[in-house]
């Protein structure tokens, strides 16, 4: 695979940036079309022990679009321990690319360039939530992306406008404990947690976390606000605990402390990854706030002197191997069709998000902390 | 008795205020001032400015900071003075490991120590797991008032610790034992001699406290109270619904506060009372007091420094970690060099603002050296958010290229932190005879000559010891760090922020650990310039 040749043609310069990887995955994804894998996005130790059987990814390879060129500024809101893979990937693969990264919070990066005005450096905004890109949008600082880059992401997943798209979608679930419940005991309606006796004492969630605050909004924007106090109310009678993040608690469910909480479907994956074969499951309640898909995504800021260097940046963290890192490594969704969610999650058409959700808006936390406060969930 | 000598010598010369040496220090001072011109033009750019302000929410988050302020700065001045005291005056076994010790905790970063206290003290935290077995399943919240209050005294008192005991090390302390043998008590000894004299050095630590307290925002943060920083934070992310118009409103408030309590402890602080010479007195004997003193000083190491290493090992061994991002020895490099950078200029701008207002009451001098302390107070991201504007604006190509960006940030640190190099200074220089200098004018030396060859080897120790200071604050700090800094720059408190925020634990103990080590060695130094403090050729 490694080319001694010095005059590297792309293909081959893709070949050999992925020196760490492993044979495992070489020889199951093989040669032809797909060699576009190996750029070395994907940790081969984790690929090896986990995900050996993956099909190999379908979707557009990074090798098979458009080159990326001269300087291109990202402001990420997105951690850099995530997405660093990506980024160095992009890197090794343009020679005559400068990119340079600013990691921060997804609302400071907005801040930033809204007070950086005319003059900001930034021209691609990558968030780790709709709500920020939203807020962006509507400040008119987004730009609308070229049709061909929102034709990859079905519509549910991007603005209405298209000055942004979704790269990689969370869902909300339910983590129970396989020792305590069959998957036929966890209700499939939101509402109906709260008045199980069974359940009692043996539930949790994260009332300070912002995920689980954007659920509670999504619940507030659906139903308005008494049903929303109703349920949390209904929730601190049947004595839920408390956990301070979601990764605690998922580790939780699994050590058997409670038989089931609320989390994203990834804290799941991440808590069984580390401990195989611990009595661990995700489920998903149907078309309504429990199971809310909430994306990242990146958009185009108005004020960039590149365009479409900056659109086709956003093109290429949705080509095959950006999605299939994504699916394995941050075990999120992937959003394009090619590429399937890890572990035994059903796949992004087989889940049953609320459809009437405006997920820009659910960055709207005030009231919600405020809802929290008042029931003494906070 | 202890009188008016010797400084009272230098304000007689005073009475012409140096008139370069003036503007000068009010460049500075405006120079410094410059970035909250942002703040107060975006607030009144806010629609409806004048319902914000009066709003129950902004009136209540007023009262919250005001409270918290209070309570912190009294704890503060609880723990920091009997420690300064302990430490300097009497025979606590184990004197100068405490001394030390019980400076560190300034070295923790807040959003550190307050999660640390958080997993000791908050439900599902370790004290009470180990209540359990006994049948305690809850324990009383330490959310809110009490636990930030708590939380942040142990990690800002060593401002008044370090203050007070410069002080106690400087003063007369004979004038203690001749008060003795006048048959005075401990205690109204204390009151009638020692308290007079490091007044004004315990109210300048405090105001240190009171306005960190303002601007911290890791601790309110975490502990969940509302005060402005919160506030300010939850309502910059809150764009869609027009935050950004309340935040600057309240940082506009904040630095109202900050005006107000500036004022105030210029009046508490008065000149104080100052002796001519510094002697050490007798050592006091602890006697029956000795063990509970120990038991105190251990009480509050173990809380503010203990505690938070611990939590560092437990992160160490049961955090998961990261393959996609390895620490480079190159951060803190990055980190040491912005922060000395930061010191190097705090102890240069510090000097005339310093000097001028330790040698006149002039008004003008008043309100110049107040004025350089406002930046102390206002939260990270709103002098960062303040300097992008500005960066953006005038900096053209140069900000697009991220050329300014460093620079900007050294910026940043420099408002916020040249107090604190001021108050080193200002009392360095307080204690130097104006007669010394005038000595050397009368043998024939300009003014100039005369500052630097008697003057300034006096003060040097001082102006160390605040720049240091200024170098342990900048390399924690972490929100104006965040905003401004260049792409690929990366800190020691940038890297544990990352690596934090996506859960990985494990990897934030190493360089949290380097941290702390690297602040302590600039603790080193500000305990070491302490012992020349105020009068060391006298000694």
């Amino acid at each position: 695979m490694l080319s001694t040749s010095r005059r590297l043609t792309r293909r081959q310069a893709l070949a050999s940036a992925g020196v760490g990887l492993s044979a495992v995955l070489a020889g199951c994804v093989g040669g032809g079309e797909s060699d576009g894998l190996s750029t070395g996005i994907l940790d081969p130790e984790q690929y090896g022990s986990g995900f050996a059987g993956r099909e190999p990814p379908g979707g557009t390879s990074m090798a098979d679009l458009p080159a990326l060129s001269g300087t291109l500024d990202v402001y990420s809101g997105r951690g850099e321990a995530l997405v660093r893979r990506v980024m160095d990937a992009i890197r090794s693969l343009y020679p005559d690319l400068t990119l340079r990264v600013s990691y921060g919070s997804s609302s400071d990066m907005v801040n930033k360039i809204l007070g950086e005005g005319d003059n900001s450096p930034a021209d691609v905004f990558y968030s780790v939530n709709a709500g920020s890109l939203g807020a962006l949008a509507a400040e008119g600082r987004a730009r609308e992306l070229p049709s061909e880059l929102l034709s990859v992401v079905d519509e549910e997943f991007q603005d209405p406008e298209g000055r942004w798209v979704g790269t990689s979608g969370r869902a909300r679930a339910i983590a129970f404990n396989t020792d305590r419940l069959a998957a036929a005991d966890v209700p499939t309606d939101i509402f109906e947690f709260p008045d199980r006796p069974a359940f009692r004492d043996e539930m949790a969630w994260t009332p300070s976390y912002g995920s689980f605050q954007a659920f509670v909004t999504a619940m507030r924007l659906r139903q308005g606000r008494p049903p929303t106090e109703r349920w949390l109310r209904g929730m601190l009678d049947s004595g839920v605990q408390a956990y301070p993040d979601e990764f605690a608690l998922v580790q939780a469910v699994a050590d058997g402390e409670v038989a089931l909480g609320f989390a994203n479907h990834y804290y799941i994956q991440r808590v069984l990854d580390g401990r195989q074969g611990a009595p661990l499951a995700t489920a998903f309640t149907q078309g309504d706030a429990g199971a809310v898909f909430n994306v990242a995504g990146a958009a185009v800021t108005d004020t960039s002197a590149v365009p479409e260097t900056a659109a086709n940046f956003v093109r290429h963290l949705l080509s095959a191997e950006a999605q299939e890192y994504f699916a394995v490594s941050t075990y999120e969704y992937p959003m394009i069709g090619g590429v399937s969610p890890v572990g035994e999650l059903p796949g992004v058409d087989e889940l049953a998000p609320p459809a009437d959700i405006d997920l820009s808006r659910l960055s709207d936390l005030g009231p919600t902390i405020e809802l929290l406060r008042e029931v003494g969930a906070l | 008795m202890a009188t008016r000598t010797g400084i009272l010598d230098g304000t007689e010369w005073s009475e012409d205020v140096p008139l370069g040496l003036l503007l000068l220090a009010a460049a500075i001072a405006a120079v410094l001032l410059s970035p909250l011109l942002w703040v107060v033009s975006s607030a009144l750019d806010a629609s409806d400015w004048v319902g914000l302000a009066t709003a129950p929410r902004t009136l209540s988050v007023l009262v919250n900071s005001g409270l918290l302020v209070g309570a912190v700065t009294s704890m503060s001045m609880l723990v920091g003075v009997p420690a300064a005291y302990l430490t300097v005056r009497t025979d606590l076994p184990a004197r100068r490991a405490f001394t030390i010790l019980l400076a560190l905790p300034l070295v923790i970063p807040s959003y550190i120590g307050a999660f640390a206290f958080l997993s000791a003290f908050g439900p599902r935290g370790l004290l009470q797991a180990a209540l359990e077995p006994v049948g305690i399943e809850t324990l009383p919240s330490i959310y809110g008032l009490a636990g930030t209050t708590v939380v942040l005294t142990l990690y800002t008192y060593p401002y008044v610790y370090i203050t007070s005991r410069a002080s106690l090390l400087s003063m007369d302390a004979r004038l203690v034992d001749a008060a003795r043998t006048l048959s005075h008590s401990r205690w109204a000894a204390f009151r009638r001699i020692t308290w007079p004299q490091i007044r004004p050095a315990v109210a300048a630590g405090a105001l240190l406290v009171a306005l960190y307290t303002l601007s911290d925002f890791g601790t309110p943060a975490v502990m969940r109270f509302d005060v402005f920083t919160r506030i300010i934070f939850v309502e910059y992310n809150d764009i869609l619904g027009g935050g950004r118009d309340l935040a600057s409103l309240l940082s506009l408030q904040l630095i109202a506060v900050t005006v107000v309590i500036l004022a105030v402890e210029s009046r508490v602080r008065g000149s104080g009372v100052r002796t001519a010479r510094s002697a050490p007195g007798m050592t006091v004997e602890l006697g029956r007091w000795r063990w509970p003193a120990v038991l105190a000083c251990l009480l509050v190491v173990s809380l503010a420094l203990l505690l938070p290493l611990a939590i560092l090992g437990v992160w160490y061994l049961n955090g998961s970690a990261s393959a996609s991002l390895d620490f480079r020895l190159g951060y803190v490099l990055n980190s040491v060099t912005i922060a000395g950078v930061a010191a190097l200029l705090c102890g240069v701008l510090a000097l005339p603002i310093a000097y001028l207002s330790s040698q006149t009451a002039h008004p003008a001098a008043w309100i110049v050296e107040r004025a350089s302390y406002v930046g102390y107070a206002v939260p990270g991201v709103v002098m960062g958010l303040a300097l992008v504007f500005f960066g953006a604006r005038y900096g053209g190509v140069f900000y697009r290229q991220g050329l300014i960006l460093l620079p900007l940030l050294v910026f940043a640190y420099v408002v916020r932190f040249l107090p604190q190099a001021i108050g080193s200074s200002r009392a360095a220089f307080l204690g130097v005879s104006g007669s010394l200098e005038e000595a050397a004018r009368t043998l024939g030396h300009s003014p100039g000559q005369a500052f630097r060859r008697v003057t300034l080897p006096l003060v040097l120790p001082g102006i160390v010891g605040g720049a240091a200071l200024v170098f342990l604050t900048t390399m924690k700090e972490l929100p104006a760090t965040l905003l401004l800094r260049p792409p690929g720059f990366t800190t020691l408190v940038s890297y544990i922020w990352t690596v934090q925020q996506a859960g990985y634990y494990a990897q934030a103990a190493l360089p949290a650990v380097l941290l702390l080590v690297v602040s302590a060695g600039s603790m080193l130094v500000i305990l070491a310039s302490e012992q020349y403090d105020i009068g060391w050729g006298r000694r």
